[in-house]
């Protein structure tokens, strides 16, 4: 047994020079001396320095042999996979990379590591601006799949779905994974915090719509979300007429009325949204109409009373 | 990469520091050791220590012509015929999709040029690393930039800030010093000269911002995580009894302790940034949710929404 580090070095150079797929057996031959003559033993030993090249971003292929190997799987590295190749970035350009990681946090090292490999390395001056992204273990997997159009399986609230994935989304604090499910054959939003925490990508492939919007299918205005287009006419106090109107814009203003109060038109396709909108506001706002509406809000606050 | 810890470092860290070393050394030919330590953020012992560790390895049968070719004399690198280990590794996945992300996040910020550096720095990346699809959408307040300007060049403003708490609006002055987006929401740490404190304010809450003609001296400030200034230790606490449909609560707010029974309900205990904001939480989560403790909030949400409900027995 030899040192890690000098294994798996060399267990990459094996695998990045041979031209043909070698096996476990073949691999610690030709490392004589590397891994355990026992195979279970070898065999874990293998399994945890290939998933260490992985995860580095080492692509390892592999393959089920044939002929006198039948049964057996090959591994072995495609050198054009491997390569980063030439991104010609300019100065300029890396440098406003730096920054943009410097400046967005992820609240993972995976920018920083992505830097250093192109040729930068971290900034620190004083930053007047910052911003800061949840990041989750699913999310490069899940970026990865969408990229090359492959479809994927997860786990959400206890049941498996598979799904098309379209787009990825991060908003109000939160990643959306907006796809076609498969099983209900209909377009989907699943928030990735909800997920079960496994992704399994798949080597069926799909076409993406090219009309496809992501913020079409999911407005940033979560009262605009699901089906169809529904208002209610809202009557806003003078107090908080100014934050309403930059919140909604001055287009919902229906009319403003001599004592201060201003009556907005605000969509409320989404019930739930529409409520906790409503309810921020507290008495200096009163729904209107329609009567539905209104008197839905009425009798969700006698509930509380 | 800088390393500021002690003692062995990992072995996937160092390989991953080799597959970049190595072709970067290999490209120049020749390089002293004190340039590839300051490249490489370590010590020049850790180079050596790498180098000499690479110069053992290579393809079986590891004859001399078959190891990695290099040595260093009197300070110098020299790399020989470049064998393996000539074309630097590509990025992982996690780390392109960081590389994407923050930029596309960072094209959103105040005062980002969208023709510019970055954009361009964007484009070679996801021709390269195959992306479509993965969208960063701040929702960017239009006060933002005003407030960013102010930042940067040190302008004091006269704001109309409307605090959640007191569910009314205050005139002050303030000096912003940072400004930053978190979880979706932008907030500006500043000085205020009404309370006489650094604190930080919701930019969507500044209904009204103009500049008093005085300048300030900015400086260096962290921007808080929401955790951080959310739930201080010296906040009262609620704990409340919520069923499976109010989890969002405990998705969104920083809380003390989450207990899940086999029905799905579940015992939260959790900080409470003012009577106002529970009042509102309560009113969100709707009548089956529930305040065990303490006795002063048990009539919090019913008080509240007979408040509200004045509002319509009125017409």
């Amino acid at each position: 047994m030899s040192d890690p580090l000098e294994r798996v070095t060399n267990l990459l150079a094996l695998l990045l020079e041979t031209c043909v797929p070698l096996t476990i057996t073949q691999i610690s031959d030709r490392l004589a001396g590397h891994y355990p003559a026992k195979d279970a033993a070898r065999r874990q030993t293998f399994e945890r320095d290939k998933s260490l090249l992985r995860s580095e971003g080492v692509p390892i292929e592999q393959t089920v042999l044939g002929g006198d190997q039948a049964g057996q799987t090959g591994y072995w590295i495609d050198r054009d996979r491997y390569e980063l190749g030439e991104l010609g970035l300019e100065d300029d350009e890396r440098a406003a990379l730096q920054l943009a990681v410097a400046t967005v946090q992820l609240g993972t090292e995976w920018g920083a590591q992505a830097l250093w490999k192109l040729g930068g390395s971290g900034l620190s001056t004083r930053r007047e601006l910052e911003a800061s992204l949840p990041s989750l273990p699913v999310l490069p997997e899940l970026a990865a799949a969408l990229g090359e159009r492959r479809v994927v399986r997860f786990g959400y609230r206890g049941s498996d779905r598979t799904l098309e994935p379209y787009s990825l989304l991060a908003r109000h604090g939160w990643w959306y994974l907006i796809g076609l499910d498969r099983d209900r054959d209909e377009l989907r939003t699943y928030r990735v915090d909800r997920m079960d925490g496994w992704v399994e990508t798949t080597d069926d492939t799909f076409e993406r719509p090219s009309d496809f919007d992501p913020r079409e299918f999911l407005p940033a205005d979560a009262k605009r979300q699901g089906e169809g287009e529904e208002y209610a006419l809202v009557r806003v106090a003078a107090e908080r007429c100014a934050h309403v109107e930059s919140d909604l814009g001055a287009a919902a203003i229906v009319e403003r009325d001599p004592d201060g109060s201003t009556v907005f038109r605000v969509p409320c396709t989404n019930p739930l949204s529409f409520r906790h909108w409503l309810i921020e506001l507290l008495e200096h706002a009163e729904v209107i109409g329609p009567e539905p509406v209104r008197l839905d809000f009425v009798r969700w606050l006698e509930a509380l009373v | 990469m800088a390393s500021t810890r002690r003692g062995p470092t990992p072995a996937h860290e160092r390989l991953r520091r080799l597959l970049v070393m190595l072709p970067w050394i290999m490209e120049r030919q020749e390089v002293p050791v004190a340039e590839i330590a300051e490249r490489f953020g370590i010590s020049e012992q850790s180079v050596l220590a790498d180098l000499e560790r690479a110069s053992m390895c290579g393809l079986p049968p590891f004859g001399p012509e078959d190891l990695i070719d290099l040595f260093v004399d009197d300070g110098v690198v020299y790399a020989g015929l470049p064998r393996i280990f000539t074309r630097p590794l590509r990025l992982s996945a996690p780390e392109g999709f960081a590389l994407l992300t923050t930029g596309r996040a960072a094209l959103q910020l105040p005062g980002a040029d969208p023709d510019g550096a970055l954009a361009r720095a964007l484009d070679k990346l996801a021709v390269k690393l195959g992306d479509v699809g993965v969208e960063i959408d701040l929702q960017r307040p239009a006060t933002v930039d005003e407030i960013a300007e102010a930042v940067a060049g040190g302008h004091r403003l006269r704001i109309e800030y409307w605090s959640g708490r007191r569910d009314a609006s205050t005139s002050r002055e303030i000096d912003p010093l940072v400004v930053f987006v978190d979880r979706g929401f932008w907030y500006t740490l500043a000085d205020d000269h009404l309370s006489g404190e650094e604190r930080v304010f919701r930019i969507d809450r500044i209904e009204r911002v103009e500049r008093t003609g005085a300048r300030f001296e900015g400086r260096d400030v962290v921007p808080p995580t929401e955790t951080g200034w959310f739930a201080g230790d010296d906040l009262p606490r609620v704990a409340l009894r919520l069923d499976p449909a109010q989890r969002w609560i405990v998705e969104r707010y920083p809380a003390d302790s989450v207990d899940t029974d086999e029905s799905g309900a579940m015992l939260v205990t959790m900080p409470v940034t003012s009577e106002a904001w529970l009042a509102r939480l309560l009113l969100r989560a709707g009548p089956t949710a529930r305040v065990v403790a303490p006795a002063e909030f048990q009539t919090l949400a019913s008080r509240t929404a007979a408040r509200v409900l004045d509002v319509y027995r009125t017409d």
